[in-house]
């Protein structure tokens, strides 16, 4: 194994992390203002045939993005105003709204597209990949940074702006208050309503960002549900990240990497197999994660 | 306030009440639970609204819809139960709502800690801004939403039965808080039932029985008795309890331990034992280590050392259903929190503990004609007032479910009984009811520990006390011995004078 | 009819008609959204409402299509109850589904001897796998804390992959056609008796009513079903009561997954007789199941007329995609709106309750 495939793994891995990153970073604020959205799923997978869709028709990935993000968000604020604001049961709404984009998203490719299964075509515009000549030019480093798209990198930056966000600023104090005892907030006067209604109407962004980076990141092409799980997965890692932004990037990139293992290995062990690594890789990640915080409660 | 009148659909929680508060003043409201002092004061800090009647600070008519309206009003609350962020530190929790902010959105907590400094030094307070408060004691919690409430100004100050969670040294602590806020000005209504209390400090006295305004005294001109008797009705007969011999030993608690798993040292070799026929009663302010021991005798919990032998048999380890098999009742301390599930329908609540006897199943299969029989039993027998056996626990108010769990326990005719707190929050009817049936329990020849924040209770009830401090007991005295003077010193800490 | 008889006869039609309001409201806007994408694809939603619908409960022919299908949904929906009942999420009833119906496909295929004997040893073989494989997520909650939602949503995944695995290589169909991967057919005494010559309703969907039954009886009748559901309404009060509720967790969580093998069971032995790559995934019986659960409010009678329901949408969505344009997942989608539609339903009633609550009813005065 030289340098070079070790450089392409981590580059694989951080391709990888970005979808279930920008899902984990909306699980976390859903979770910091108390909300259980379970919707995460539906949320990514409407954004990723969105942005396929637009792209096909436009031939623009600009707008593509753009439709990926605002279709999330209207699914995130389904959730906002039936869970959140009218108090219905956050499974049923959860599991309905995933169920719906799952059929929906099917009969549109066939109605919009003409297309059961999967769509790709020579016409779609794949996502800019950013390659910096002298870091291109770098050993190992350049092969690590090759072809990342915008959306690579600007998940990072989202996700120091929200820590920022949540830990420094007056207005982040308080959003940050309300998943710790909503009561208290709202006796002190914060719209606590209007407050989680705006956080996972946000979680949907963000969900609609990241289904458009997994569908015209890495490959450019949408198959049905090809979210495979990643807003679980995305609730899984922001769990472990204790819905700290920071956290969570490293709780995210644990799940690129299993991706990318997966994936490395199917040429030694059948696809089927390899496949099941990520999911078995959440549940031990999450079994370890929950044994140390109870080891750490306490050591305190 | 003016003619303030408050319905619950047919429960008239306040009936007409007016009262007034002037600058400085300290205004205490007493009352039994139930007699709707509470309601009153959330109506005045705008978490209710009020079914007709007028509210007026400064002359001006105000209507509050929230309490936002009153704070702008000045008028601050210290509830119940504190509206605090456990993580987050002393200085975040005051400010919160007002952060002092650099550069517009950013949060300067630096300056946050000054100010909270300064509010100490303003209200000769003493608090660590930097403190977590979920780190803090409860009295220092409790001074948190003091200070919250003068950082937002407040000339009119409630507070919510506020020494119902502290200690003594922390009651007479606060006490001497509230002078000193009245001196500078403020404006202050005590919710309290705690005569002693209200004989300190207060100025004026308002008393309130089932909703309404029964009297207004000043304090110079009653008494604690004129004042008992007000908020009751009638002279409470100090209970006669006939003396009685007691018998063998039923439980042995010898040199128990408990250190829990974050390495709290909670209980430190605390040697208990209670007899046939006779009720020993466990004085103590709450968080001394009561509840963990309540834990540990029941089984709910496995203590770090030290034996506990029910009739004869140690029990440490053994799981809770055998534990209560070998004949133990528990009557729990927080009745929502343990003693039932409040979506749970009364039949439900009624059997449980009691559903693997003989009687009431077979083979895994419940009877279920006589499992209904059995709970329609227990409500009438214990009067609790219920419209359906099919009604869920949470509909019925807080004495009528305490009713029935007590029914539930001490119809197990269970040999040993653990009462915790068996009539908090409970009326006055319900409470004489319940000290009833625990005398009947005595009388029959079973064992009773009371443990009660409620040194009344424990005095009139109790054959002998061990009062609880710090993990353990720190004296013993037979119902002749004890006096409330004793027992108040040993529960602060303080050693007697031999 | 008299006077008394009369009124009650009223009473008891409004009655129905308050509980019956809401899924009827629901099921109306459900169908109006469907109306609007069916009206995209360039077809008129009334005929094809009329086809689906006669398609799936009206002729006789498709109401038994509707029973057959619905059968696994309703034994899933049984399933999910079972564990949710006790506090525990489970959402992994297909991954147990799979696992378990795949064990007992793979005994029917290799197992010999008298057909009795082979078909009891694969079901019990099957409803032990998938009870185990419930069992690990319950055993990981309680040694680690691992959540049971994510773990048991996680291994659906795992559970298929195993399985199409198995599929695509060891128990590959050596005589079948060489591109499908699927297992072998099971021996024809294995099969499970037909109830009908003309379609495929067989005895599953009385072993369906049969756990249905069993699921009442269990949760009204026996001490297990109390402790479980006092250990979902409170666990500290069942504890207090001497509840053991790590059993508790254990043993629903078991019965679920071995509950959910039954379901898999039924459509193998019953319907397909044979293990099909991602049939029960592209059947979505068990999230089918977990939605009648939850709008019934993992009341029995209810979960199961509510899974039966759904199912007629599908066999209808089925009978649409044969004839028309429309993809079968305009069922699914019409069947997603009614649930959410029912959930918000739901809560306006629960609003009308709050405001009525603060100003009356339940309040304790202090």
């Amino acid at each position: 194994m030289d340098s070079n495939y070790i450089a392409s793994l981590i580059n694989s891995t951080l391709r990888s992390t970005t979808p279930v990153l920008l899902v984990a970073l909306g699980s976390a604020i859903c979770s910091q203002v108390g909300v259980f959205n379970i919707a995460l799923e539906g949320q990514m997978l409407i954004a990723s045939f969105t942005s396929i869709v637009v792209n096909y028709l436009t031939g623009s990935v600009l707008l593509a993005i753009i439709a990926g993000i605002i279709s999330g968000t209207i699914i995130g604020a389904i959730v906002a105003v039936v869970q959140v604001k009218y108090q219905a049961a956050d499974m049923v709404v959860g599991n309905s709204l995933n169920l719906l984009v799952a059929g929906l998203t099917s009969i549109l490719l066939f109605v919009i597209l003409g297309v059961r299964g999967s769509f790709s075509s020579p016409d779609l515009i794949p996502l800019g990949k950013i390659n910096i000549s002298f870091i291109k030019a770098l050993p190992f480093i350049g092969r690590v940074f090759a072809d990342l798209t915008v959306v690579d990198y600007i998940s990072y930056v989202i996700a120091i702006l929200m820590y920022i966000f949540l830990f420094k600023t007056v207005a982040g104090f308080r959003v940050h208050s309300i998943g710790i005892n909503k009561e208290a907030a709202e006796s002190l006067g914060v719209n606590t309503l209007r407050i989680r209604m705006a956080a996972v109407a946000f979680s949907g962004a963000l969900s609609g960002l990241g289904g458009s980076v997994l569908s015209m990141g890495q490959v450019t092409l949408f198959t049905e549900n090809m979210t495979a799980g990643r807003g679980f997965i995305a609730m899984a890692a922001a769990g472990m990240g204790q819905n700290h932004p920071l956290y969570v990037i490293g709780s995210s990139l644990l799940f690129g990497a299993a991706q990318t293992l997966s994936v490395s290995l199917q040429n030694i062990i059948p696809s089927q197999l390899t496949m099941t690594i990520p999911y078995i890789i959440t549940i031990i990640a999450l079994s370890v994660f929950g044994y140390r915080t109870r080891k750490q409660k306490s050591m305190k | 306030m003016e003619n303030i009148t408050k319905l619950y659909g047919s429960l008239l929680a306040n009936d007409n009440v007016s009262l007034t508060l002037d600058k400085g003043e300290i205004l205490a409201i007493v009352g039994e639970n139930g007699a709707g002092k509470s309601t009153l004061m959330k109506i005045l800090y705008g978490l209710e609204m009020p079914t007709s009647g007028e509210i007026y600070i400064n002359d001006k008519l105000c209507d509050f819809k929230s309490p936002m309206d009153a704070i702008r009003q000045g008028i601050g609350m210290v509830q119940q139960n504190f509206m605090l962020f456990n993580p987050f530190t002393v200085a975040e929790n005051i400010v919160y709502g007002k952060e002092p902010r650099s550069h517009r959105i950013f949060f300067d907590r630096r300056k946050a800690a000054e100010i909270v400094r300064e509010l100490c030094r303003k209200y000769g307070l003493e608090i660590d801004p930097e403190l977590k408060v979920e780190d803090c004691p409860v009295g220092l919690q409790q001074r948190v939403e003091i200070l919250k409430v003068l950082y937002k100004d407040a000339e009119i100050i409630i507070l919510d039965e506020p020494s119902a969670v502290l200690t003594p040294q922390e009651v007479d602590e606060l006490l001497k808080t509230i002078k000193g806020l009245a001196a500078l000005g403020k404006s202050i209504i005590l919710i309290t039932h705690k005569l002693q209390e209200v004989m300190d400090v207060a100025d004026r006295i308002m008393v309130m029985r089932e909703g309404k305004r029964i009297a207004e005294v000043k304090k110079t001109e009653t008494s604690i008795e004129e004042l008992s008797y007000l908020m009751v009705g009638r002279r409470l007969a100090a209970r006669k309890v006939e003396k009685q011999k007691s018998g063998k030993n039923v439980l042995k608690i010898e040199n128990l331990t408990y250190v829990t798993p974050e390495k709290k040292n909670v209980l430190k070799g605390v040697n208990i034992h209670v007899d046939e026929g006779e009720i020993v009663g466990i004085a103590g302010v709450s968080g001394n280590g009561q509840s963990e021991l309540i834990q540990c005798i029941t089984g709910m919990i496995a203590p770090t050392g030290g034996k506990i032998l029910l009739d004869g048999k140690d029990i440490i380890g053994r799981p809770v259903w055998e534990v209560r098999y070998s004949g133990l009742s528990h009557i729990p301390e927080d009745r929502y929190y343990m003693g039932c599930a409040k979506d749970a329908n009364l039949v439900e609540v009624a059997i449980m503990g009691h559903h693997i006897k003989p009687a009431y199943s077979q083979k895994g299969i419940l009877k279920t004609t006589e499992i209904r029989k059995f709970t329609r039993n227990l409500l009438t027998k214990y009067d609790v007032r219920h419209s359906s056996l099919t009604q869920k626990a949470k509909e019925l108010s807080g004495g009528n479910i305490q009713k029935l769990i007590v029914a539930r326990e001490i119809e197990h005719g269970n040999k040993f009984l653990v009462a915790a707190e068996p009539t908090r929050g409970v009326d006055i009817g319900a409470m004489e009811f319940i000290h009833d049936k625990i005398l009947e329990v005595r009388s029959k020849g079973g064992a009773v520990l009371l443990i009660s924040s409620e040194l009344t209770e424990i005095l009139s009830l109790s054959d002998r006390i061990y009062v609880m401090y710090g993990g353990n007991t720190n004296g013993e005295f037979t119902r002749e011995e004890a006096t409330s003077e004793k027992l108040g010193l040993l529960m602060m800490g303080g050693k007697l004078n031999e | 009819m008299n006077n008394d008889t009369q009124k009650s006869f009223i009473k008891i039609c409004l009655k129905a008609w308050n509980a019956l309001k809401q899924p009827i409201i629901a099921t109306v806007f459900g169908l109006l959204i469907g109306a609007v994408l069916i009206l995209t694809t360039g077809e008129n939603p009334i005929n094809i409402y009329n086809q689906m619908f006669r398609k799936s409960f009206l002729e006789p022919y498709y109401l038994m299509q509707t029973l057959t299908r619905a059968t696994p949904v309703i034994i899933c929906a049984i399933a999910t109850a079972a564990a949710w009942r006790a506090g525990n999420i489970n959402i992994g009833v297909e991954g147990q589904m799979i696992i378990g119906s795949f064990t007992a496909t793979a005994c029917a295929l290799y197992l010999s001897g008298p057909p009795i004997f082979v078909l009891t040893v694969s079901i019990l073989l099957g409803m032990m796998a998938g009870a185990l494989y419930s069992t690990i997520a319950a055993a990981l909650n309680l040694r680690f804390g691992t959540s049971i939602v994510i773990c048991t949503l996680m291994m659906n995944y795992i559970a298929n992959y195993i399985a199409s695995y198995f599929v695509n290589f060891p128990l590959k169909d050596p005589h079948g056609d060489p591109i499908a991967a699927q297992t072998a057919v099971i021996d024809k005494s294995l099969h499970f008796l037909k109830l009908s010559s003309r379609s495929t309703l067989n005895i599953g969907f009385l072993i369906a009513v049969g756990i249905t039954l069993l699921f009442i009886f269990i949760s009204q009748r026996t001490v297990f079903g109390y402790e479980s559901k006092m250990t979902g309404l409170n666990p500290v009060f069942a504890h207090y009561g001497g509840v053991n509720q790590r059993q508790v967790t254990l043993k629903t969580m078991a019965l679920s997954g071995a509950i959910a093998a039954v379901a898999g069971i039924c459509e193998i032995f019953g319907v397909k007789y044979r293990y099909i790559d991602s049939m029960f995934v592209s059947g979505g019986y068990a999230w089918t199941g977990l939605m009648a659960a939850l709008i019934a409010n993992l009341d029995p009678v209810g979960m199961f007329f509510a899974s039966t329901f759904l199912a007629g949408l599908q066999v209808g969505g089925q009978s649409i995609q044969r004839t028309s344009n429309i993809p079968y997942q305009m069922a699914t989608v019409i069947q997603s709106c009614i649930t959410l539609f029912v959930s918000v339903k739901l809560t306006f009633d629960f609003i009308k309750w709050k405001r009525h609550a603060k100003t009356g009813a339940d309040k304790e005065a202090d």
